[in-house]
């Protein structure tokens, strides 16, 4: 059987937990296991606690810079692929979040097929590494 | 308030004409005084001289009735002299200070003391009464108290004065008692007497008070009126424009930059119209301030609502995805509807944020060359350019330009980001640079073997504030005119040439010095 990949998704948003949830979960077979949580605190307590293969992360999560969660994630975590919630995009989002150790910006709204490629395109980088 | 402040609140016309009327007054003042002084001086001069010859001619007339010794004769003549010209007594004294003869009866007889101002004209002083040198002479006196001039003129002995040929005996010589009768001098006498004048001033010193009194008049008016014309040209000339500029400065303080000063031609009135200029100036910075303004609260509005629309849309989006795969064929319909609706939401969302949060450049020195290896290894860390090769062949040695690398960047980020869209299979991404020394402008080219972008998205271009395409889905085209927006920005070009399955060429000009 094939190993399954572990995805922690960090957003303030219930819905934007739920749909992430929904896209990965509707395979019968899914090759995804979901966790979330929806503050920066507990998102970094969980990384410290388990190991990840990927993070999705809110920019905007309320009252802390995502950037800064970024970064402490990569300290925890030097390797752990990031992929960050962007509700804005402004000139900044690009630039900014791939300088501070991202791996790509998804940006808000996104479909299931999106999400999915985007992530599935890490694996396939991670993958062709190995 | 004390004196020096208030004068500070007395306005320039007031302050200059009191200043010139002061100014008058003491220069005239200063010019009537040194007149009058000279005039005084020059009466006195004429009076002088006038009496000196009077003196002569009396001498000269007289000289006959003294020789013969006709007194009554010499005191009628004095009597008819007094009178003329202010001339109040004439005297005739004689060497030792007696009176001899005087147009004034009580005069006669009187012996006047060796310390008079009489005798000390011609000798040294009273102890010694030794004749002083000619030029030491003194020929008039002047008594300011009583407004008289007297005039001196002595009488030198002559052989005819002591010789007896003139005298009525006939005689060679003569014993005392008949020099003492006949009034013979001595022939070792120098100076027998003298001859004097006594004038009055009086009239001299009236007209001088009469002259005095009325420069005093001339020169009030004159201040008066040099004060009131410089008032009112001040008033009109200087105060009516500064007035208006005063004015006009209270009124763009208060915020009002819509009403004019009245324009003018000289110094002032060209101050009025650069104020007027500045006015306009500063009328049309406020527009674009507040335009600018009203576009970033909009800006910022919709990125607020673009934010808070994302988080639901992304529910309704996945939630009607997976409702079409589990639904039967008739609900599948419509939650295509739903989902495809809620794309379309998605696309004027974007659209609306891709035209709001355009950002002012701030321009300095920039590597362009650099900018662009930045963006592309940005854009090389993503999945989505893992089957695309960029080929990098800008230029190490380019000069530096004035430019936003922010805003450059985000403009070649956009183009890759692009090119990527329209490759999604793989491809090839051509980024060069061209620049020739001393040129003045910096040639960037991005080209890729891409979808191509369509006709109508270029045509659109051309005109970088339609919008009406929001609803639809052309997020290409809008990122286009963004990136060109900046572009133009930055006073450089943008042209776009594509091919559908061919590619995409697009090439940007940046002016070397800005």
């Amino acid at each position: 059987m094939q190993k399954q990949i572990k995805i922690l998704a960090i957003d303030s948003e219930e819905i934007i937990l739920k749909s992430i949830r929904k896209a990965f979960d509707s395979d019968e077979k899914s090759e995804y296991i979901i966790t979330t949580c929806d503050t920066a605190m507990e998102g970094l307590k969980l990384i410290r606690n388990d190991i990840y293969d990927l993070v999705l992360l809110d920019l905007a999560m309320p009252g802390i810079n995502g950037i800064e969660i970024l970064k402490r994630i990569k300290k925890l975590n030097q390797d752990i692929p990031i992929i960050i919630l962007s509700g804005y995009s402004s000139k900044s989002s690009y630039s900014n979040v791939i300088s501070s150790g991202a791996r790509n910006v998804l940006l808000k709204p996104f479909t299931t097929t999106e999400l999915k490629s985007i992530v599935s395109g890490i694996f396939k980088i991670e993958n062709s590494k190995e | 308030m004390s004196l020096p402040d208030q004068l500070k609140h007395i306005n320039i016309s007031t302050r200059i004409s009191i200043l010139l009327g002061l100014v008058i007054l003491l220069t005239m003042g200063v010019f009537s005084t040194l007149s009058l002084l000279k005039q005084k001086d020059d009466s006195i001069d004429i009076i002088t001289n006038n009496s000196k010859q009077l003196c002569e001619t009396i001498e000269k007339i007289l000289r006959f009735s003294m020789l013969e010794n006709r007194r009554d004769e010499i005191t009628k003549a004095l009597k008819d002299i007094v009178g003329k010209d202010g001339i109040r007594t004439v005297r005739i004294l004689n060497h030792e200070g007696l009176i001899k003869f005087s147009s004034k009866k009580s005069d006669i007889n009187q012996q006047i003391s060796q310390s008079n101002p009489r005798c000390t004209g011609c000798h040294i002083n009273k102890d010694n009464m030794l004749e002083s040198s000619a030029k030491n002479f003194v020929n008039y006196r002047i008594d300011n108290q009583k407004n008289l001039v007297y005039n001196f003129l002595p009488i030198y002995n002559e052989r005819s004065c002591y010789t007896e040929a003139c005298h009525p005996t006939g005689k060679q010589s003569f014993s005392a008692t008949e020099l003492q009768s006949y009034n013979y001098h001595d022939s070792l006498q120098t100076v027998l007497g003298f001859i004097e004048t006594e004038v009055s001033t009086e009239k001299i010193a009236s007209n001088l008070v009469q002259t005095r009194t009325q420069l005093i008049i001339i020169t009030i008016i004159m201040a008066l009126m040099a004060s009131v014309l410089t008032y009112f040209s001040i008033r009109t000339l200087v105060g009516k424009p500064v007035r208006n500029l005063v004015e006009g400065t209270r009124r763009v303080a208060k915020g009002n930059l819509k009403e004019e000063i009245p324009p003018g031609k000289a110094e002032l009135g060209e101050l009025s119209n650069s104020f007027n200029l500045m006015q306009k100036q500063l009328l049309t910075t406020q527009s674009q301030l507040i335009e600018s303004e009203k576009l970033a609260s909009i800006g910022k509005l919709a990125d607020e609502i673009a934010y808070e629309i994302s988080n639901p849309l992304t529910g309704i989006i996945i939630f009607s995805e997976n409702l079409i795969k589990d639904s039967d064929e008739e609900r599948i319909k419509d939650c295509e509807v739903i989902h495809n609706e809620a794309l379309r939401i998605r696309e004027i969302v974007r659209n609306i944020l891709t035209i709001t949060q355009r950002e002012l450049p701030e321009f300095k020195e920039t590597n362009v060359s650099e900018v662009i290896n930045h963006s592309i290894s940005i854009v090389n860390k993503l999945s989505n350019f893992q089957n695309i090769q960029i080929v990098n062949r800008s230029q190490k040695s380019l000069p530096n330009i004035p430019a936003d690398p922010g805003l450059l960047e985000q403009v070649f980020l956009n183009l890759l980001l692009i090119s990527s869209e329209s490759m999604l299979s793989g491809g090839i991404i051509n980024v060069s640079t061209d620049y020739v020394k001393d040129s003045s402008e910096l040639d960037i080219t991005f080209s890729d073997t891409g979808k191509g972008v369509p006709e109508q998205i270029i045509q659109r271009l051309s005109d970088s504030n339609n919008t009406s395409g929001l609803g639809s889905t052309e997020r290409t085209g809008i990122s286009l005119a963004v990136c060109k927006n900046i572009i133009e920005m930055h006073k450089g070009k943008f042209t776009i040439e594509s091919k559908i399955d061919s590619g995409t060429t697009i090439n940007i000009k940046l002016p070397v010095n800005s």
